[in-house]
């Protein structure tokens, strides 16, 4: 008994001083064993898209994939973040932004090949409400008479840029602005609406018609001309320029358009 | 657990172990000096090192991003002899190991400090120099201390988001981590597959504390 | 042999210690109450501790002078120094302990046999008795072959009954080794058994009437 206690403790002390050593071996024999798969990058096109058309380009790309074999990888986040990381010389081949000063940005630091850029989609602000709410209207909201509105932020988030302008416009910002919460993501708003923390949020149309939110009015670019919610997207300078030059053609053929009308966006000819 | 959420996994352990691997060495060195030495600049360093725990991560991604970016004389000579760090595994295990170097470094520190200093002065005596004690008796007195710190590190790698996200962007196949993952699942508002990853992920951090825990108890008497 | 010339002072908050002695013997006795500056003094010759100003000196080296801005780091002085609470490094076995000097060149079989240690290689130092630490310490002390020996209360760590066994092994060190000792205590009696010259500390008197001067004085 005294002999076996004796062992396990000196097998614990050995393992205890020797942890540091056995942690460096595993970490260099696993990460050079397993270094191959992951150092060899699959060659392909990067693509760097605003959050909101993340789920249309999905789609689009595993058609792009089952038609010409090429794998599009897409880098979903935010504009802003997106437009930082190219500007800062992140291989992206195509960047799809969703509003055009992000594209702005990029195009100022020299990123974009010229002649590439254009007008890919539009979208449309929606207010949107908690499915429970049986009464709410569009001029309660531009009263001011609500508690809570969720917005992006109405500074850097395009969508909530958008949504402070259209209120501007309607002449309710100075009376809504105090009643505004702002959120990083147009994903966070929706979540707030439908976890009914907030009486109401500004989102896209397309982000409307995927979450358990019911929408209680829709700006459309013909009354809201001002809005001009328009997707641009353009070829970045790089070494993956010939494929996304492709991609982009690809993503103004029928195939995805059809995508992207099945999804609610506008076309860009749509002004 | 699909194969997708299975790789997910293997490529942030992979990249967690690395970047722990990594900046253990520097981390020790840094650690042992402002444990046992004074100089000029100490505060300077001190406050350096901790940098990375009082910022932001999106903060630390940021500067990683302009520092290995085409706009800085690091990016520049970097691209120059064809290695890319952004948007790469590369610049994955950088925001780990950036991010975890504090912790480690103040756990290296805290477990050297506990050795009696009067160890290393008797090791003098015997004829051993600076290197050979430090090699013989600080670290291996201390090993526990450096250890723990190694622990903290790796799970801090693991769960690594704000600074991941910025310089390595969230490309699946190549960037996206377990909780890059859960992150861009949610925004994109596929919350059902975020799931597999958040359980993962949990069953990976309860594996941190309990490794973390077994080396703590096996100090005490 | 040691011929030790030591003129130091050292500071500690409000404590001075001013040390000034020459000694050519075999075994320097520093007896003096606790707190009396007894190990700092060791520590300072050994090379772990700077005086604030003064000379250290054994035959003609010089190991210390802030006037001449010397200042020999503990690795290369040769002296051997076994502390108070023998410093066993606690990561190591006895037989790696006493075999970590650099110039571990001393005779590994017969210090272990004049300390009789031949039981204790193998064991771990943690659950070692007092007594036995103090004779494994001495061991890794001497393996390096030292040109002194600074012994810091020796006997301390050990129980009564015990201290009669453990001399005896310290005066073999002397006579079959030949290797001076600088023996530090507070036991008047222990240090009378075996030093040819007493220092005292917190007083200025020499046993031997030869010109010493030390004083240890909280001012």
């Amino acid at each position: 008994m005294a002999v076996v206690a004796s062992t396990r403790f000196r097998a614990k002390r050995v393992l205890r001083m020797t942890k540091l050593q056995q942690l460096l071996a595993v970490g260099i024999t696993v990460a050079t064993a397993f270094s191959t798969p992951v150092a060899a990058q699959p060659p392909g096109l990067v693509a760097s898209v605003a959050t909101s058309v993340y789920d249309a380009l999905d789609e689009i790309a595993a058609l792009y994939r089952a038609t010409t074999g090429v794998t599009v990888a897409l880098n979903a986040g935010g504009s802003n973040t997106l437009a930082r990381q190219i500007v800062e010389g992140a291989k992206a081949g195509l960047f799809i932004s969703a509003d055009e000063i992000q594209m702005d940005a990029v195009e100022k630091a020299g990123r974009i090949v010229p002649g590439t850029r254009l007008r890919l989609l539009t979208n449309e602000l929606a207010v949107v409400v908690p499915q429970s709410t049986q009464q709410f209207t569009l001029a309660q909201l531009l009263d001011g008479r609500i508690a809570r509105l969720a917005m992006g932020e109405p500074g850097a988030v395009p969508a909530g840029v958008y949504g402070r302008r259209w209120l501007e416009h309607e002449g309710a910002w100075r009376r809504v602005e105090s009643k505004v919460i702002p959120f990083p993501t147009v994903r966070a708003v929706l979540s707030a609406v439908e976890a009914g923390r907030v009486d109401a949020g500004i989102v896209y149309r397309t982000d409307a018609t995927t979450s358990a939110v019911r929408v209680v009015g829709t700006m459309s670019r013909k009354d809201h001309p001002y809005l001009d919610i328009a997707y641009p997207a353009a070829v970045i300078v790089g070494p993956s320029e010939q494929e996304a030059k492709r991609f982009l053609e690809f993503l103004k053929g029928p195939a995805a358009r059809a995508v992207f009308d099945r999804r609610g966006f506008g076309r860009p000819d749509e002004r | 657990m699909s194969a997708e959420t299975w790789a997910i996994a293997r490529f942030t352990v992979l990249m967690a172990l690395l970047a722990t691997t990594l900046v253990l060495p520097p981390a020790i060195a840094v650690g042992w000096l402002l444990a046992r030495k004074t100089f000029p600049g100490k505060t300077l360093l001190e406050t350096i090192v901790s940098l990375p725990l009082v910022l932001p991560p999106v903060a630390t991604g940021l500067l990683l991003l302009w520092l290995f970016g085409r706009r800085s004389p690091v990016g520049q000579a970097l691209d120059a002899i064809g290695i890319d760090v952004i948007f790469t595994w590369k610049a994955v295990v950088l925001s780990m190991m950036v991010i975890s170097f504090p912790l480690v470094a103040r756990s290296v520190r805290a477990g050297i400090e506990q050795v009696d200093r009067r160890y290393e002065h008797i090791a003098a005596t015997l004829g051993a120099g600076s290197f050979r004690i430090l090699r013989t008796i600080t670290l291996p007195l201390a090993s526990r201390g450096i250890a723990a710190g190694a622990v903290l590190g790796f799970s801090r790698a693991l769960g690594e988001f704000g600074a991941t996200i910025m310089v390595a962007g969230a490309i699946p196949g190549r960037t996206r981590t377990l909780a890059v993952g859960i992150y861009t699942l949610v925004e994109t508002g596929r919350e059902d597959a975020a799931w597999s990853l958040l359980i993962v992920s949990a069953l990976l951090a309860f594996g941190a504390i309990f490794v973390s825990n077994r080396l703590i108890a096996e100090g005490r008497p | 042999m040691i011929d030790l010339s030591i003129d130091i002072t050292m500071r500690q908050g409000e404590f001075v210690l001013t040390v000034r002695d020459r000694a050519s013997v075999e075994v320097l006795g520093v007896l003096g109450p606790s707190g009396s500056g007894k190990t700092s003094l060791l520590e300072s010759i050994a090379g772990i501790r700077t005086p604030d100003e003064g000379e250290i000196r054994i035959g003609d080296r010089v190991l210390f002078s802030s006037a001449g801005n010397i200042d020999l780091p503990a690795r290369d002085r040769r002296i051997g120094y076994v502390p108070q609470d023998a410093l066993l490094f606690p990561n190591m076995n006895v037989r790696a302990n006493i075999n970590f000097g650099r110039h571990a060149e001393g005779d590994f079989e017969s210090l272990v046999k004049i300390l009789d240690l031949q039981d204790l290689l193998e064991r771990r130092v943690t659950n070692l008795s007092g007594g036995e630490k103090q004779r494994v310490a001495i061991a890794r002390a001497l393996m390096t072959r030292p040109s002194i020996l600074l012994l810091d209360e020796p006997l301390a760590g050990v129980d009564r009954e015990r201290r009669d066994v453990i001399l005896p092994y310290i005066l073999r060190i002397r006579k079959e080794l030949h290797v001076p000792l600088i023996y530090v205590t507070h036991d008047e009696a222990e240090i009378n058994s075996i030093a040819d010259r007493v220092l005292r500390l917190g007083s200025a008197l020499s046993r031997e009437g030869l010109p010493a001067a030390a004083s240890a004085d909280w001012r």
